[in-house]
């Protein structure tokens, strides 16, 4: 049998879908395989209900890297970028805490709840914006490998050494109290006000297993500041037509560059002889070959599903083992007769064209927390709400909405289990919550989607329905994620590579891992 | 002038710098507010005929080469370090016991779980390779980070030539381990909820965070340093009490030389022009001196003892941003006798730490309860007999034991008053008598030392006895605040040699060493 492609991508989710794209951009023959029927894994857009288009999982973008943007010119494959422009709380007292895109507003909005916070803001917004600028070629660069003696590793080493020490001391110093301390203890040294804190910490505990009072969840608050969409205070977007839209456009790509996308094609095995990859195998059986393999999926799927720890060193299986995905949120999609109306700004304004945050307290997020530890789903969860059809009318039919709300904590490892009555239950628990911030909202529902980590898990393969392939805690990241020495895309299976958000930097639709993944391919000639 | 130099606090690191500067040859004045000099190295009274260290027995780690430089032996020190470690009664009538010995620990945790029993010899030898790297950080001055140079780049040059050392696989795993909490990190290595409650309680050692935060692996390392190998969770016990450390320190620091004053509290270091002149005494006495180090936690030596006009704002704001939160409460019980266990405990079990943590979600949900201002309400607890090892503190017959509660938080949403004070005595006795029913009877006084009690006696912020919490951002070269955690302060003369500086609290007086060199050096440039 003759080698028909040079590279098969297993996974069509935005990752796949990148490196797919680099590598027919190259000039290699590439072939994507995707097990569902359509392309995008987590970030996609489906018709649920008749009318009502969601972004199912994924549904805010900001961090999508834009040199791959531009590389790859998406605007011109459909990809628009609507902004999302305001973040609301509304608090307990029946007041709000808003976030404008306009400085100037939410700095008077700021002054309403604490002077001195809107005076630290500034400097705060200073330093965050220097971090993130100084972060962000960490971001794009090949984790060197600190137990290698390498020339190219120790190179790389020498390299992000000089960066932290052209940093200056000052914000170095401030960059590792980012990765070591707290959310809460963090934004503790510059503010007072309770919500502010809480609505800035939220971000810091998406898709990990951590309160705001654990430390390692402050350097997340970062990437508020790393987002292309800049001077606002949440640098969030929202693409037209859906997440889904995104995976389109990269999709259309990859196929004007060449690419070959087959969907409906589940893979069961990674085809391989003598600890090299030759191939796959398809769950019908067929098998079809190639140069290189690239697995899109998470570590675990990657190594313990498709290669078989038959075929692997027994110190890399079990670094894999321990790899930790614990999947903590969910997603309740409504469709929604009416706009909510909620108490502490009444009627419809602005606001409902941003995020509605419920995060009324450090405590609150903290108490939502410790339900999760014990393996229940938070009695009041944590949620960001927005109403994408108020940005992007085309997603519910005129005069209806469609509202996404993503739900932290909802424990993978439920007691007892996921079962269609607790789904049932957790979805009750998300809407009464909201209710009380806005009480038309449950008389305006005419349709809901819940979907749980177990779920999550079941329809885009994502272990235990951890939504970035893995926590992004400190000990799984850089030289470390997925594994010690396995950082750079390879894998102890010679051309076969991981390209998914399980390697260096991983999680949220960034992309960059995809993109250094198709790099180091394509620098290793596979 | 007719001293070289003035240390403020007589507590076991400012002895151990004095002892050290009078040693090179300094005329050196150690003031001190109390009454006697030692700090927590005291021992009282505090029942008739009943002696109890007052916030807790475990000395720490004392660095070898103290006590060789200083000669405690002949001073009367004695460390002892019990066989056993740690002494767990089960809810469900059994008793987990580890012991300095791997293997005979191995074969107490075969009883709960013969995986984990397997593991256990592993994982000590991990603790000890990780510890055994921390020792050498210890001993060092932090270098300057990011701008290390000359002298700088060669100390971490060298620690980073031992990390190598430990070969590929175990480097990584000592950089993956420290910012992990110690749940996970314990969870990738067992499966018994005794066992990882035992071990995992000491993550959170004087933490106001509990074992599912991240960073409470690298606590557990820290308090590993220079504990026996192959041990998990070993003390230092001092014979006689751990007033002994403090009258071995003062016996040194005054053989070589040094003056020690007693019931001096200082109202003020006095700067001029951005250098120190001297100390002003409450009595309202000068002490005029060109150097000053200050044995006292950070916070109240640069926000309480100098004028806010002589430091820069941003400085400033770091040391107020120092986190302190006292964590724990120390209850001295005065017994009649020997609590009678449920569970069987062999011979010189109790001698270790008795510790009531059966699970880590029991330490967490101890947890749960401070982090919204409460005392726990299933409190980990932590307690020692030390009249096991030395008759001598009590009456003919009789005990004493000293309870380490946690959490007791400082930051307590209602007040520290008497009776609060009174339901944490209660709180002690009440779970210990879960594990021996008839514990109440033997109580025959007891006395609640609370953060607020360590802060007042002893003027520990927030009653923090490490002078602040060993977490990532708080250690090495963030300690105290980063940019100053070479001992020295933003005021020409002014130097700390505290806790609050590296290698930090739980330490015998390794802070107040390294203090001691580095002031030894700047003299002679």
């Amino acid at each position: 049998m003759t080698t028909a492609y040079d590279a098969i991508i297993i996974g069509a989710g935005h990752n796949g879908l990148v490196t797919a794209a680099y590598l027919a951009r190259a000039g290699r023959r590439v072939l994507v395989l995707e097990r569902r029927y359509r392309v995008g894994g987590a970030a996609v857009s489906e018709e649920i209900f008749p009318g009502f288009t969601f972004s199912v999982f994924s549904y805010v973008v900001s961090l999508l890297r834009p040199e791959i943007i531009r590389d790859l010119d998406l605007p011109r494959h459909g990809l628009e970028i609507l902004p999302l422009e305001s973040t609301v709380t509304p608090m307990e007292n029946g007041d709000y805490l808003a976030g404008w895109g306009d400085p100037d507003k939410t700095r008077r909005e700021i002054y309403r709840h604490s002077p001195r916070d809107a005076e630290a803001m500034i400097e705060f917004g200073r330093l965050m914006h220097h971090m993130a600028q100084a972060v962000k070629p960490i971001i794009s660069m090949v984790p060197p490998d600190p137990t290698s003696l390498s020339p190219k590793d120790l190179l790389g080493l020498l390299r992000l050494g000089k960066r932290f020490r052209d940093l200056g001391p000052e914000k170095f110093h401030a960059l590792y109290k980012l990765m070591t301390m707290s959310s809460a203890d963090y934004l503790d040294e510059w503010y007072e006000t309770d919500v502010l804190k809480a609505t800035k910490s939220a971000s810091g505990i998406i898709g990990t297993f951590l309160g705001p009072r654990s430390p390692g969840t402050a350097y997340v608050l970062l990437h508020h500041y790393m987002g292309e969409i800049d001077g606002s205070f949440r640098a969030w977007g929202f693409a037209k037509g859906g997440t889904g839209a995104i995976s389109e456009s990269i999709a259309g790509a990859a196929r004007r560059f060449g690419a070959e996308i087959r969907t409906d094609a589940p893979v069961s095995k990674v085809l391989m002889k003598r600890g090299r990859a030759l191939g796959v195998v398809l769950e019908n059986g067929d098998e079809l070959r190639a140069r290189t393999v690239v697995s899109s999926l998470d570590p675990r799927q990657t190594f313990l599903s498709l290669v078989g720890d038959e075929a692997l060193p027994d110190e890399f299986t079990a670094d894999i083992k321990r790899y930790k995905f614990r999947g903590s949120s969910g997603k309740v999609n409504l469709a929604l007769g009416e706009l909510p109306n909620f108490t502490c700004l009444p009627g419809v304004g602005p606001h409902l064209r941003g995020a509605i945050s419920i995060s009324p307290s450090i405590a609150y997020l903290e108490r939502a927390y410790d339900d999760a530890k014990y393996g229940a789903f938070s009695r009041e969860p944590y949620m960001d709400v927005i109403i994408p059809s108020m940005i992007d009318p085309h997603m519910a039919p005129p005069g209806k909405h469609v509202m996404s709300i993503f739900v932290q904590y909802a424990p993978y490892h439920l007691n007892g289990g996921w079962t269609d009555e607790r789904r049932e239950a957790f979805g009750d628990t998300v809407i009464e919550t909201l209710t009380r911030y806005a009480p038309n909202l449950k008389g305006a529902i005419l349709h809901r989607q819940v979907i749980t980590p177990a779920d999550i898990e079941q329809i885009t393969g994502l272990t235990e329905g951890n939504i970035f392939q893995g926590e992004l805690a400190l000990h799984q990241l850089f030289f470390l994620r997925p594994a010690p020495r396995w950082a750079k895309y390879r894998t102890p299976i010679r051309r076969l590579y991981q390209c998914g958000s399980g390697t260096h930097p991983g999680g949220g639709i960034m992309g960059a891992s995809g993109r250094l993944a198709a790099f180091q391919i394509l620098a290793d000639g596979a | 002038m007719t001293h070289d130099l003035i240390i403020i606090g007589g507590g076991v690191n400012g002895l151990v710098t004095a002892a050290y500067l009078a040693k090179a040859g300094l005329k050196v004045l150690v003031l001190e507010a109390r009454d006697t000099p030692g700090g927590l190295a005291s021992s009282e009274e505090f029942a008739p005929g009943f002696r109890c260290d007052v916030a807790g027995h475990d000395a720490g780690w004392l660095l070898p080469g103290i006590a060789t430089d200083l000669g405690l032996a002949a001073h009367g020190l004695e460390l002892v370090v019990p066989d056993a470690t740690v002494w767990s009664p089960q809810p469900d009538g059994r008793a987990l016991t580890l012991w300095t010995d791997p293997v005979k620990t191995a074969g107490e945790i075969g009883r709960f779980s013969p995986e984990d029993a397997h593991a256990w010899p592993a994982f000590t030898a991990q603790v000890a390779r990780f510890a055994s790297i921390l020792e050498a950080v210890y001993a060092v001055t932090p270098p300057n980070i990011p701008d290390a140079s000359g002298g700088d780049l060669m100390t971490l040059l060298g620690l980073g030539r031992r990390v190598r050392g430990l070969g590929r696989r175990e480097m990584t795993e000592f950089l993956r381990v420290p910012p992990m909490s110690v749940a996970e990190w314990l969870d990738d290595w067992f499966a018994a909820d005794a066992l990882k409650g035992a071990v995992g309680a000491g993550g959170i050692t004087r933490m106001l965070q509990g074992p599912r935060s991240g960073g409470t692996a690298f606590v557990l390392l820290h308090h590993q340093v220079g504990r026996p190998a192959g041990a998990v969770r070993a003390a230092h016990l001092v014979k006689g009490g751990v007033g002994n450390l403090g009258r071995a320190l003062v016996a040194a620091a005054k053989g070589f030389g040094a003056e020690i004053r007693t019931t001096a509290p200082v109202r003020e270091i006095v700067v001029r022009d951005g250098r120190v002149l001297g100390v002003a005494l409450e009595t309202g006495e000068h002490l005029a001196v060109p150097q000053v180090v200050s044995s006292i936690d950070p916070r109240r030596t640069l926000c309480g003892l100098v004028d806010a006009s002589h430091l820069d704002p941003e400085f400033l704001r770091a040391v107020r941003n120092i986190r302190y939160r006292g964590a724990a409460a120390t209850v001295h019980l005065a017994l009649g006798e020997l609590p009678r266990f449920t569970a069987r405990a062999a011979d010189g079990a109790l001698r270790g730490a008795i510790t009531i943590a059966p699970s880590l979600d029991y330490l967490e949900r101890a947890y749960d309860d401070a982090k919204y201002g409460a005392v726990s309400r299933y409190p980990y607890l932590e307690a020692r007999i030390p009249t096991l090892l030395d008759p001598g503190l009590a009456p003919a017959g009789k005990h004493i034991m000293t309870v380490q509660v946690q959490y007791a938080p400082y930051h307590l949403k209602a007040s520290w008053d008497a009776p609060t004070r009174d339901r944490v005595a209660d709180l002690v006795i009440t779970t210990l008598s879960e594990y021996a029913p008839k514990f109440k009877a033997s109580v025959l006084h007891r006395r609640v030392v609370t953060p607020r009690d360590l802060e007042t006696r002893f003027g520990l912020t927030e009653g923090h006895p490490y002078h602040g919490e060993m977490a990532l951002d708080q250690i090495f070269f963030m300690r105290p605040v980063a940019g100053w955690a070479r001992y020295k302060t933003p005021v020409t003369g002014l130097y700390l040699c505290g806790s609050g500086t590296h290698p930090g609290g739980g330490l015998a007086g390794a802070s107040g060493r390294n203090a001691a060199r580095e002031i030894v050096k700047e003299r002679r440039r």
